[in-house]
């Protein structure tokens, strides 16, 4: 039975669900000890001092580090993205702060002590002598001559500008009907895993080995940057990564944590665990996200964009290692997205601010980019009075336009947004939603219907980047029982490529499915890769996979084919047997052709081929281009998946209150290895999506204090918030990856906020409503509501009559009671 | 984390846990499902040096009515769920148990009891304005003897109530609902979460007593609108106006956070008011017993 394709249940489902899972808090080590970290209370602030002493006199404290003893004994962490090579700024930063700190939540110092508690108490017995500094909060000010500095060395709050043009924006805008401009904004947030970051080292003195086990999505990077930063040698690092509670993104290294739990378990000789805390990881982990678009379209009675400027504004924090700033840079690369406007410019600003780094988070810049197109397409429509599909259908990239170039460079190499878009309407029936709108109107209750396209880059490489880039390993091996094991460069953080693994292994090797295991995260066991993120897992350690099985389903041909006298080319193998091609009868065992190469190794059939049945390969992605071409633009993201949803909403006009009622996506992400898996990603994305553009929200107050720092003041939605998801695919397959798959981890998220903003506009056809900020609080949709002009020029907000139809019935059965 | 030691009581009576509360006082802290003292405690809002658990009292838990009085007995350590699965409740008091429906979660509500969300007096808490517009009164104990406190009076402000610091939250005391209907209505983001506005309401019959709208979450404490005009006038256009009206002036200055503004409370205040007011009346007029 062929395996790909399959809706096969998870491999690691039982054991998770059983709650039998290893997590980075189930390490437990004799003898070990705990860290705490004392971070930044203030935005931005000299440290004029540090007195560890009553924190060293605590009993049960070990040790204390400070930023003398990074300073002495570290190096700076290296950085996730290569800022030097595409011209952005970067800056040295210790695992601790020595002099100044720059938000809330940077490291200043740790206690190592016997227990959390000891641990976490001695932060409170050190004394920081802060002098407070002028604090950057506003982007916009940030950007003004004279604004107060975040890096003083830099000379300005721009960590990179780019003026990425493609045509003559200008004339284009001068010949269009139409005109519009328009500001929209998409809110900070952060990805909200169940379990934190965390980590655990052991260092052994006499075999200098330092085994370090982190819930981070890439172990290998992580332990090239631990060498870095501690000064050690690589092969002294052995990292495990024991089962991940949630990535997201967001458990990419490098952290100022790793090095220095790493560093305190070589001076305390013990080995020592760090778990995040919840209020940790809000003021540290990372935020994304937070953009400001000021947009000037242009466009023709016929809904044809002639024209389009998009500003790009984000807050991306302060400057870090990390790599999440990068959303940023994607938002601005990957604009117009599925849109053909020959005459386009993106100009992109990326501010540092006293707050939070950006951290990566599922959709990594692309999501911000589909909302600001979906409220321009939305605009348009509004506009020029046509459907929004109109508006849509007549500026999409045509299927036979591929490859397709944006502005920036980015080469996206195949899609047909037509196809899904009239997939999406077959689906739910568009047409037929005024009437139920009409329907619902005379219950008195507010529906509406949003429209969302997402175009979602993925398997991104960066120019000089150890971490990020487009190729990954696996080895396969076949053992003398026959059984199977796969061991891959990239990680699952819980999405099952696991399983898409033994999939594609299964029917290149013809072997059963269930004698397939797969091991990930563990640098002395897999090959080299590079984690999980740009949803890579089954584009790259699936394509790396099929590539090795395939050494040994050559060499295990030969041999049945010498068992079977038969010619290589004309055997088949499944369900492990291999067989003749139209006669299944003559066939052999899977399990005795492995036979024949491990104990009859000098025999008839094995004699030809080389012992052992193991086989590493590598896979390289296509349709990369890092050379710059003359105007220094490169094309570092080679799979475009895309999507279109469709969302209908509840509004109630008195609270502002939305509720979801249906979701509908139909996206394509290429082949899919296994439709079961790709839908529960899916609903976990559009389920982040809904959550971050309605409810999810990281403030900061003026004096760049986090606000937002529990789950009481961070507000999720639960299952319970969630409308059942309708899912179709569509396959366009890569043409750069051998079975056509383009990855799908962060499909589905990226339509989610402008489609909300879309249908809580249309259930108010009387308005005209504009919904340009995240996240749709009630508050903030009230308010818009209140205000909103009535198109017929009567006043302002929703009209009485569908505000309240419930009242005169009640009122009515309450003369009973006088 | 909570980092501090502390000590630890589980007594086995009322009156070995007021024993402890007269010794130890202001430096004590009782728990009772720990849903908001140890999140408190968590955050470091909250360290006490002694906490007295009270989750061996089982004398604490009872629901009981007390016919002649015709009130209803609620034990201080009874859980949301106690409240919300007790026949007696749904006879007496339905109000109450609309508004527990409606607190955190499952988990939450089996642990979670009445007299640790009515001490802790969160101002949105689901209970308050239940327990303000029931005219409930809360039954305290201490060494020094018995106060029975009208509900109105023992919320005071944010987390601050009438209760001394020696004594504990015996029983919530609760008349008898009779022939007057209910109705709770609450604004809330998600499921799970405290509400942005609450309010509870209670529609009496013409000639038996005063009906009600408390309101929560936009004061320090429920704030009372008297009613009885409204109903009695039909609940017509110009007197739930007027009814309105006087929500609004009753809240000066709502709170203002992330979850709303001053402006937005006010009227959510107005909206869940009515909307209570207007269930409430819907009730009674059908003759519904919830």
């Amino acid at each position: 039975m062929k395996q790909v394709g399959r809706r096969v249940t998870g491999l690691t489902n039982t054991q998770l669900a059983a709650g039998k899972g290893t997590f980075v808090n189930d390490v437990v080590l004799p003898d070990m000890a705990f860290l705490a970290f004392l971070r930044s209370p203030y935005a931005h602030a000299r440290i004029r001092s540090v007195d560890i002493s009553a924190a060293m006199a605590r009993p049960g404290v070990i040790k204390v580090l400070t930023g003398e003893d990074a300073y002495r004994d570290l190096r700076p962490i290296p950085e996730a993205w290569n800022t030097r090579e595409i011209g952005a700024k970067g800056v040295l930063w210790y695992p601790i702060v020595k002099d100044r700190v720059r938000y809330v939540g940077e490291v200043v110092a740790a206690v190592v002590a016997e227990d959390r508690w000891t641990a976490a108490a001695a932060l409170d017995d050190i004394e920081v002598d802060y002098e407070e500094l002028p604090v950057v909060t506003d982007p916009i000010k940030a950007m003004e001559p004279g604004a107060d500095l975040v890096e003083p060395a830099w000379g300005d709050n721009l960590l990179i500008t780019r003026d990425w043009i493609a045509g003559d924006v200008d004339a284009a805008l001068a010949g269009a009907d139409r005109v519009v401009t328009g500001t929209v904004r998409s809110n900070r947030i952060t990805g909200v895993s169940i379990e934190g970051r965390g980590c655990v080292a052991q260092w052994d003195a006499f075999a200098r080995k330092l085994t370090f086990w982190e819930s981070t999505q890439n172990p290998h990077p992580l332990r090239s940057f631990l060498a870095e930063t501690l000064n050690m040698s690589e092969n002294s690092i052995h990292v495990i990564q024991p089962h991940v509670g949630g990535g997201f993104g967001l458990k990419q290294p490098p952290f100022q944590e790793e090095p220095v739990v790493a560093h305190a378990a070589m001076v305390t000789g013990r080995p020592v665990k760090w778990i995040e805390e919840r209020a940790e990881n809000f003021m540290a982990t990372g935020h994304s996200r937070d953009t400001r678009f000021e947009y000037t379209v242009g466009f023709n009675a016929d809904g044809r964009v002639h024209g389009l400027r998009i500003k790009v504004i984000a807050d991306v924090g302060a400057p870090t290692a990390l790599l999440g700033w990068g959303q940023s840079f994607v938002t601005g690369y990957s604009l117009p997205g599925g849109y053909d406007i020959p005459d386009t410019n993106v100009q992109l600003y990326v501010v540092v601010t006293n707050k939070c780094p950006w951290n990566a988070y599922r959709g990594f810049g692309k999501d911000a980019q589909s909302f600001v197109m979906d409220r321009i397409m939305d605009h348009v429509a509004r506009e020029t009075g046509l459907d929004r599909t109109a508006i849509r259908y007549a500026n999409f990239i045509r299927p036979d336009d591929f490859p397709h170039s944006q502005p920036s460079g980015a080469i996206l190499d195949s899609g047909n947004y037509q196809g899904a878009l009239d997939k999406l309407l077959k689906k739910i029936d568009y047409a037929g939603f005024r009437a139920l709108q009409a329907q619902a109107a005379a219950e008195g209750r507010r529906i509406g219907l949003g429209l969302g396209q997402e175009l979602t880059p993925e398997g991104c490489a960066m120019p000089g980047a150890l971490m990020i880039s487009a190729y990954d390993g696996a080895t396969v091996r076949v053992a003398p029982s026959g059984e199977v094991t796969i061991l891959t460069g990239v990680t699952s953080p819980g999405c099952g490529n696991e399983t898409a693994f033994a999939q594609i292994a299964a029917d290149v090797l013809g072997c059963k499915l269930e004698t397939i295991r797969v091991i990930q995260g563990d640098t002395e066991l897999c090959p080299y890769g590079l984690g999980n993120y740009s949803s890579r897992g089954t584009m790259y350690g699936g394509s790396a996979t099929q590539l090795a099985a395939q050494d040994l389903r050559n060499k295990l041909a030969e041999v049945a084919a010498s068992m079977l006298e038969a010619a290589p080319a004309d055997l088949e193998a499944a369900d492990g047997t291999f067989f003749v091609q139209g006669s299944p009868d003559r066939s052999v065992a899977f399990n005795a052709v492995v036979n024949q190469v491990y104990r009859h190794t000098f025999g008839k059939h094995a004699e030809g081929v080389e012992p052992g049945l193991e086989s590493t390969r590598y896979f390289r992605m296509g349709n990369i281009y890092h050379q710059p071409e003359t105007q220094g633009r490169f094309s570092n993201y080679p799979a475009w998946p895309f999507g279109s949803s469709a969302v209908v909403v509840e509004v109630d006009p008195q609270t502002g209150m939305v509720k979801v009622l249906e979701y509908t996506l139909v996206e394509d992400a290429g082949t899919v290895i296994n439709p079961l898996l790709v839908d529960a990603n899916l609903h976990g994305a559009i389920t982040q999506g809904i959550g971050s553009a309605m409810y999810e929200n990281i403030s900061y107050d003026e004096n760049g204090q986090l606000q937002t720092a529990t789950l009481m003041d961070y507000t999720i939605p639960t299952a319970i918030e969630m409308p059942m998801f309708s899912i179709e695919h569509q396959e366009t397959p890569s043409p750069f990856t051998p079975l056509g798959m383009k990855g799908a981890g962060e499909s589905g998220l990226g339509s989610t906020l402008g489609a909300l903003c879309g249908a809580i506009e249309d259930a108010f056809p009387e308005l005209d409503l504009r919904i340009t900020d995240l996240p749709l609080t009630p508050n903030r949709v009230w308010q818009s509501l209140r205000t909103a002009p009535r198109k017929d020029g009567s006043g302002f907000g929703p009209s009485p009559s569908a505000t309240g139809a419930a009242r005169p019935a009640v009122a009515g059965a309450v003369e009973a009671i006088r | 984390m909570i980092t501090a030691e502390l000590q630890f009581h589980r007594p086995g009576s009322v009156a070995e846990a007021l024993e402890l509360l007269a010794r130890h006082g202001d430096d004590a802290k009782i728990l009772g499902g720990g849903m908001s003292l140890v999140p408190t405690m968590t955050l470091g809002l909250a360290r006490p040096e002694i906490v007295i658990s009270l989750n061996h009292i089982t004398e604490l838990r009872v629901i009981a009515e007390d016919a002649a009085a015709g009130t209803l007995r609620i034990g201080g350590t009874a859980r949301h769920n106690d409240v919300i699965a007790s026949p007696l409740v749904a006879r007496h008091a339905p109000l109450l148990a609309d508004a527990a429906r409606h607190i955190g979660d499952m988990q939450v509500r089996n642990r979670g009891t009445i007299g640790g969300s009515v001490a802790h007096a969160d101002p949105a808490a689901d209970y308050l304005p239940a327990l303000v517009a029931l005219d409930a009164s809360v039954v305290v104990r201490s060494t020094r003897g018995e106060r029975v406190i009208p509900a109105a009076e023992f919320f005071i402000d944010v987390m601050a109530t009438a209760l001394a610091p020696d004594e504990l939250i015996a029983e919530i005391r609760v008349p008898s609902q009779g022939t007057a209907r209910g109705a709770y209505r609450r604004l809330t983001r998600v499921e799970g979460s405290f509400a942005i506005v609450n309010a509870a309401a209670l529609v009496r019959p013409a000639g038996s007593g005063a009906s009600v709208v408390a309101i929560g979450g936009v004061a320090g404490a429920p704030v009372a609108v008297d009613a009885s005009t409204a109903v009695s006038a039909g609940l017509t256009g110009s007197a739930l106006a007027a009814f309105e009206d006087a929500v609004r002036a009753a809240c000066p200055e709502p709170f203002e956070d992330l979850n709303g503004d001053a402006v937005y409370r006010r009227e959510m205040a107005v909206i869940h008011a009515r909307r209570a007011l207007l269930a409430a009346a819907g009730r009674a007029a059908a003759g519904v017993t919830v």
